[in-house]
């Protein structure tokens, strides 16, 4: 027994945390694992629907990845994407039923893309190249890190795109909306651009977040 | 235990189907009265905001139940079928708030025959008649209520709202109503849906400005939104389809109104 | 008519990749090639021209609230709703299965040029997102969920082959380093995005 306690590592070793803070750059699902964009550009219009999105697929990205991890051993490799399909499916239908009865706004606003998150490609992803070999701890941060990381990139876009649309400010969650653009840009003659909140804007602001983030790490250029 | 079985296959298979379908089923029973709630609490915030009164989700329903007196479903020819006031039904069993518009237009649309709810406000005891109303805009349902005052001829207030209409374009059909600044359902406030020689007209969104027409009065005509023209159509049609509906109820309600004085 | 506008409606207007993003893994890891992406684009057509009408029916006669009152009067106020999305995805997965299997016992040639994609299509978000589409719009007949079907199916095969077609020539600009690859098609993308929101309000 006590042999077994000297062999696990701690909770947060280094090789664990490195599970969560690389999706935020190296390993990032959106701009260099190319998994999981269509969610990721249509929720970013406004800021408060990409929040509640994010939110939702890093419950069910951590989760699930734990759920999977514990049943590893018993699925069976025949119809493992099946079982992972239908966990997905579950967790997704969960939190579109939660989200519809304590946060109905929200719910409206994300539509068909909650249940878009069922073929959201990070987490079969992640299910299927993590979970499938790690203990649930890992596997639970490692969920939890590629959640993060698609997050982070969610709301950098629907900041980007609400603060610079005529209204010119931001929807944060539980404070309200903030004023981002002061009042006397506008008296001066600021117009928003109206392109920010359509479509075609998501895709333009991803690409420049992946040319900042590649002129900076060289490692991920493509050639 | 061979893991690649066939039985084994089929028994992981089917434990996890049941189990999944129990989550599913105690998840969804226990979470429905909520939805259910909001969804009301919605259908109810809107009527409101047709008369001017905008609720919050907590408030509304109490407002909802001490403003509007009476629910009253007519038919297409203008007959009263069903009357709820306050509390309970004084004619028919059916109310208004539970009436499915969707349903009841697309049966008017083939049989001419159906349900069509209108909803009574008593503010300072003078009556407004709110009408639900449902169309389709640039891309997908919007949906919508009016109030008329008791004239059943004045409009006395609106507010739409849409499913995914673009935004900042058609999608500001469903601005609130803010102070100091006149929004696209502040502009319905005092038109008219028939008119001089009292026939319905109902209400046109019109682009480049409805003072430069000369096909539609000044009173049954509204600006349509910049850059939302389909969006503004789309309205268009909705007031006038849903409305066209009442217009032997209004006529019936008229005269009878004429011969009570 | 009406049905051809819709058909049109959801090529154009309403393009799967253009509008709703929907699709964009496998539209971007695949978009390398013109070859490859008509081989992808007929596959999804095909599965959608499946997918989308069977997910109507099912929809229509077990899932929606009332559905199954075929089954007697007692059911009419089961609401199967939530069970939504668990019964497509299973419907897509077993479905592309079965036209795998079809495919490769009656086609062998086919199977040859289409079967690698197969297997890619059953995570494919635009056959899932078909779907709910077709759900959330609440198509009232057979036929319009079938149109709907071919017609986002096709629209996203439109999208992917004119990338490709962009992306094989591009290889031959000079692209900033850290754009090359993904970065510029993200941009490429929502250029033609902004060129098709000029076919919106078109009604026939």
């Amino acid at each position: 027994m006590s042999q077994e306690i000297k062999e696990r590592e701690p909770m947060f070793s280094p090789k664990n945390m490195r599970l969560i803070t690389n999706p935020f750059n190296k390993e990032n699902p959106i701009t260099v694992q190319v998994l999981g964009i269509c969610s990721a550009l249509a929720v970013t219009v406004k800021f408060e629907p990409a929040f509640m999105m994010a939110l939702s697929v890093i419950a069910v990205a951590a989760i699930g990845n734990t759920i999977i991890s514990v049943l590893r051993n018993t699925i069976p490799s025949r119809i493992r994407i099946i079982v992972q399909l239908v966990v997905v499916a579950l967790l997704v239908i969960l939190v579109d039923q939660i989200l519809k009865a304590f946060s109905y706004d929200v719910s409206k606003q994300l539509s068909v893309f909650v249940g878009l998150i069922i073929t959201n490609c990070i987490l079969m992803g992640r299910y299927e190249a993590f979970a499938m070999q790690n203990k649930p701890w890992p596997s639970f941060l490692d969920g939890l890190g590629n959640g993060f990381g698609y997050g982070l990139i969610l709301l950098l876009v629907a900041a980007f795109r609400e603060i610079f649309s005529p209204s010119g400010s931001l929807t944060l969650p539980f404070f309200g909306t903030v004023k981002i653009v002061p009042q006397a840009f506008f008296d001066m003659g600021y117009v928003g651009n109206g392109m920010a909140i359509l479509p075609p804007m998501a895709l333009i602001s991803v690409a420049i977040i992946i040319w900042i983030q590649r002129s900076r790490n060289e490692d991920l250029q493509e050639n | 235990m061979n893991k690649n079985g066939n039985l084994y296959i089929f028994t992981y298979a089917s434990v996890l189907v049941v189990g999944v379908a129990v989550v599913l089923t105690v998840a969804s029973i226990s979470l429905k009265p909520f939805q259910d709630k909001n969804v009301r609490i919605e259908k109810m915030q809107n009527i409101l905001a047709s008369i001017g009164i905008q609720s919050t989700a907590k408030n509304a329903e109490q407002i909802y139940d001490s403003k509007i007196s009476e629910e009253l479903i007519v038919s297409v020819d203008g007959q009263v079928t069903s009357v709820y006031e306050n509390g309970k039904f004084t004619k028919g069993n059916l109310r208004a708030f539970d009436v499915d518009l969707k349903k009841e237009l697309s049966s008017v649309q083939k049989t001419k025959k159906g349900n069509l709810p209108i909803f009574v406000a008593d503010i300072d005891g003078k009556k407004y008649y709110i009408i639900p109303l449902l169309g389709k805009g640039l891309w997908s349902s919007i949906w919508g209520n009016i109030a008329l005052e008791d004239d059943l001829n004045t409009v006395y207030g609106a507010n739409f709202d849409h499913k995914s209409e673009t935004p900042g374009l058609g999608a500001e059909i469903a601005q609130k109503p803010k102070a100091g600044e006149k929004v696209f359902s502040d502009q319905f406030k005092g038109k008219k849906i028939f008119d001089d020689a009292s026939d319905f007209k109902s209400i046109s969104v019109v682009k480049g400005g409805v003072a430069n027409q000369k096909a539609i009065a000044l009173d049954n005509g509204v600006d349509a939104i910049s850059g939302g023209t389909l969006t503004s159509n789309g309205v268009t049609d909705m007031i006038k389809d849903c409305l066209v509906n009442y217009v032997n109820f209004i006529k019936t309600q008229k005269s009878s109104n004429e011969s009570g004085n | 008519m009406e049905l051809f506008n819709l058909f049109i409606e959801s090529i154009f207007i309403e393009n799967m990749v253009f509008m709703y993003f929907i699709g964009m893994c496998s539209y971007l890891a695949v978009s390398k090639t013109v070859k490859t992406s008509i081989g992808l684009g007929i596959a999804v057509v095909f599965v959608q021209i499946i997918t989308v009408p069977v997910n109507f029916l099912v929809n229509k006669y077990f899932l929606v609230a009332g559905a199954l009152s075929w089954l007697g009067p007692e059911y009419a106020d089961v609401d199967l709703g939530f069970l939504s999305f668990i019964m497509f995805i299973a419907i897509i997965a077993s479905m592309v299965q079965l036209v795998e299997m079809a495919v490769e016992k009656f086609s062998p040639a086919l199977y040859n040029s289409l079967g690698i994609f197969l297997p890619l299509i059953a995570v494919n978000c635009a056959i899932l997102g078909g779907s709910l589409f077709m759900q959330e719009r609440e198509y009232e007949t057979l036929a319009e969920a079938s149109v709907y079907g071919l017609g986002s199916g096709f629209g996203w095969m439109v999208a992917i082959v004119i990338v490709a077609a962009i992306r094989e020539k591009i290889t031959y600009s000079n692209v900033p380093k850290p754009l090359k690859g993904l970065g510029i098609t993200f941009i490429i993308t929502g250029l033609i995005g902004i060129a098709f929101m000029s076919f919106m309000g078109i009604k026939l």
